[in-house]
C-alpha cells in the first residue's frame, strides 16, 4: 500500500519558487492494483510519479511507501557515463542487497537489454535507445511490489517496446505497476484504475475507463 | 518481494557500492586518472624543495627540509583533498539519490574514506621515495602522526560537510570558498614556518587547527623538531569533533531539501 497524504511539490527556479505543480495530492494506492496516471502535459503527472518512487521530495506532505517500490523505471540519472553497463549493474545489485546471486542478475540484465559487447564499454558511448533498454533490464532485474513507469514503453524501437508489454503483462501476475502513458491502449491493457491528474489536484477513479473518459470530458470543453 | 533488510545492512551495502564505483571512477576515468593523483601533490613538493635548495634552506625546525616539506604538504593536501571531495560529493551524486536507500551523506562518508585512503597510499609512495633518495624518513612517534593525521581528516570530512550543504542553498558560496582557500595554503605552515612570524600575529595562526595538526605531524617525525609553543592536540580534535558534529547536524536537518529537485 502506498499512501500519499496532502502532498505539495514545485520547483526551484534561477528567479525564485515556481508555482505550485501539486497542491493537496492525497491517494491511496492500495497493494495489487495497478494504476495509470492521466493528465494533459505539464499537468504533474511525472511529478507524481518522482515523488512516489523517491527520486524527489515533497515541498509539503508526507509519502509512506509500505511496499518495495522500485526507482522509476527508465529513468535517465543513476548511469555513470565513465562506467561499463556492467558495472553500473553491479553498483545497483550491490545497494539492492543482491551481491550473492550478482552473477545472475547481471546475466539476467545482459540478456535483457540485448545490447551485446556494448555491455562492457562506457555507457556515455551508448546511444539513448540502449541507454534505455540498460535502464528497462536494470529496474526487471529486481523484484519489487510495486513498479513504476514514466512511459517506459515507448523509448525504445518496435521489438524493444514489444518485448518491454511482454515483460509488464509477467509482471502483473505477482506485482502492480504505476504508470503514466499517453497511450490510452497502454493504459487499460496493464491498469485497473486510474488517476487523474488536473490543476494541482488528483481524482481517483475505480475504473481507468472512468478516468479516460473524465479527462477526455475536459479537453472537450 | 524483497527481504526485509536491517538499516544497518542497507547502509553497509549502499557503502560498498559507492566505494567500488567511486574509486573506480577516481582511478580510472580519463586518462591516466591515478597518474595525477600522485603527480600533482609530488609537483608541489617537487617545486618547494627545488626552491628551498636554492636558497641552501637545508633544515627547518631542526629537521630536514624535503621531509618538513612533504610532511607539511601531505598533511594538508588530507584536509583539502578530502573536503573538496566530500564538498562534491552530494552535487555530482545527484543522480544517484533515485534510489532511496542511497543518501546524501553516505556519498560524502564514502568519499572522505576513499580519499583518505588515497592519500595514506600516496604519502607511503612519497615517503618510500624520499627514503631511497637517502633521507631518514621513519618517524619517531608514528602513533602521534597517525592520530594527527587524522585528526586533519576528520577536519576535512567536517568542512565538506558543512560546505556541501551551504553551498547546496546558496551556490554562490562556492566562488567565495575558492578564493579562501587559497590563503588558508599560506597560513597553515606548509611552506612557511609558523615559528618564523612574530608575536602577537602567530598567536592569532594558532587559532587555525591545521596549524596544530601539521606541526603534531612533524614533530612525530623527530624527536628534535623545533614545534611551535602552544600547540595542542587537544585543540585539533576539540575543533574537528565541534565541526563534523556541525556538518552532521546540517546534514540532517537539510536532508530532504538536499536530494530535492
Amino acid at each position: 500500500m502506498i499512501i500519499v497524504d496532502n502532498v505539495h511539490k514545485r520547483y526551484q527556479t534561477d528567479h525564485g519558487v515556481g508555482p505550485w505543480v501539486l497542491q493537496g495530492v492525497s491517494l491511496t494506492i492500495p497493494p495489487n492494483l495497478s494504476v495509470g496516471l492521466i493528465g494533459r502535459n505539464g499537468a504533474g503527472k511525472s511529478t507524481l510519479l518522482g515523488l512516489i518512487g523517491g527520486v524527489d521530495q515533497p515541498n509539503k506532505g508526507r509519502i509512506e511507501r509500505q511496499c518495495s517500490v522500485s526507482w522509476p523505471m527508465g529513468y535517465a540519472g543513476g548511469l555513470q557515463g565513465s562506467l561499463s553497463g556492467r558495472q553500473n549493474s553491479k553498483f545497483v545489485c550491490r545497494i539492492y542487497g543482491y551481491e550473492h546471486k550478482m552473477d545472475d542478475r547481471i546475466a539476467y540484465i545482459r540478456d535483457f537489454a540485448e545490447i551485446g559487447d556494448a555491455f562492457d564499454e562506457p555507457v556515455k558511448t551508448y546511444s539513448s535507445g540502449m541507454k534505455s533498454r540498460l535502464q528497462f533490464a536494470m529496474s526487471l532485474a529486481f523484484d519489487f511490489d510495486v513498479y513504476i513507469s514514466d512511459e517506459v514503453t515507448s523509448a525504445g524501437d518496435a521489438a524493444f517496446n514489444k518485448k518491454a508489454a511482454d515483460a509488464f503483462e509477467k509482471l502483473s501476475d505477482h506485482a502492480s505497476l504505476i504508470m503514466v502513458s499517453h497511450s490510452e491502449d497502454t493504459l487499460k491493457q496493464f491498469c485497473t484504475a486510474g488517476i487523474w491528474i488536473n490543476n494541482g489536484k488528483a481524482q481517483w477513479f475505480d475504473q481507468i475507463d472512468d478516468a479516460l473518459s473524465a479527462y477526455k470530458g475536459s479537453i472537450a470543453k | 518481494m524483497l527481504n526485509a533488510r536491517s538499516p544497518l545492512s542497507i547502509t553497509l551495502s549502499v557503502w560498498k557500492a559507492l566505494f567500488l564505483r567511486e574509486s573506480l571512477s577516481r582511478l580510472f576515468s580519463g586518462r591516466a586518472a591515478a597518474f595525477w593523483l600522485i603527480a600533482e601533490p609530488l609537483a608541489h613538493v617537487s617545486f618547494f624543495v627545488f626552491i628551498y635548495t636554492i636558497v641552501r634552506v637545508s633544515a627547518i625546525g631542526g629537521i630536514d627540509t624535503a621531509l618538513w616539506i612533504i610532511l607539511g604538504l601531505f598533511t594538508f593536501f588530507f584536509f583539502r583533498r578530502t573536503s573538496e571531495q566530500v564538498t562534491n560529493a552530494i552535487r555530482s551524486n545527484k543522480a544517484l539519490f533515485a534510489y532511496r536507500q542511497v543518501k546524501p551523506i553516505d556519498s560524502c562518508f564514502v568519499r572522505a574514506g576513499l580519499e583518505g585512503f588515497l592519500m595514506l597510499v600516496i604519502s607511503l609512495l612519497a615517503l618510500a621515495s624520499l627514503s631511497l633518495l637517502g633521507h631518514n624518513v621513519i618517524p619517531d612517534a608514528p602513533l602521534m602522526v597517525l592520530v594527527a593525521v587524522f585528526g586533519v581528516w576528520l577536519i576535512g570530512l567536517g568542512f565538506g560537510l558543512i560546505v556541501s550543504v551551504v553551498e547546496e542553498l546558496v551556490s554562490e558560496l562556492r566562488h567565495i570558498l575558492g578564493i579562501l582557500m587559497l590563503p588558508l595554503y599560506m597560513i597553515s605552515g606548509v611552506i612557511l614556518p609558523i615559528e618564523t612570524i612574530a608575536e602577537p600575529y602567530r598567536e592569532w595562526l594558532l587559532l587555525n587547527p591545521l596549524v596544530h595538526g601539521l606541526e603534531l605531524v612533524r614533530a612525530g617525525f623527530s624527536p628534535y623538531y623545533h614545534i611551535v609553543p602552544n600547540i595542542s592536540l587537544t585543540y585539533l580534535y576539540q575543533f574537528a569533533l565541534v565541526i563534523v558534529f556541525l556538518g552532521l547536524m546540517l546534514q540532517r536537518h537539510f536532508a530532504a531539501r538536499l536530494v530535492m529537485q
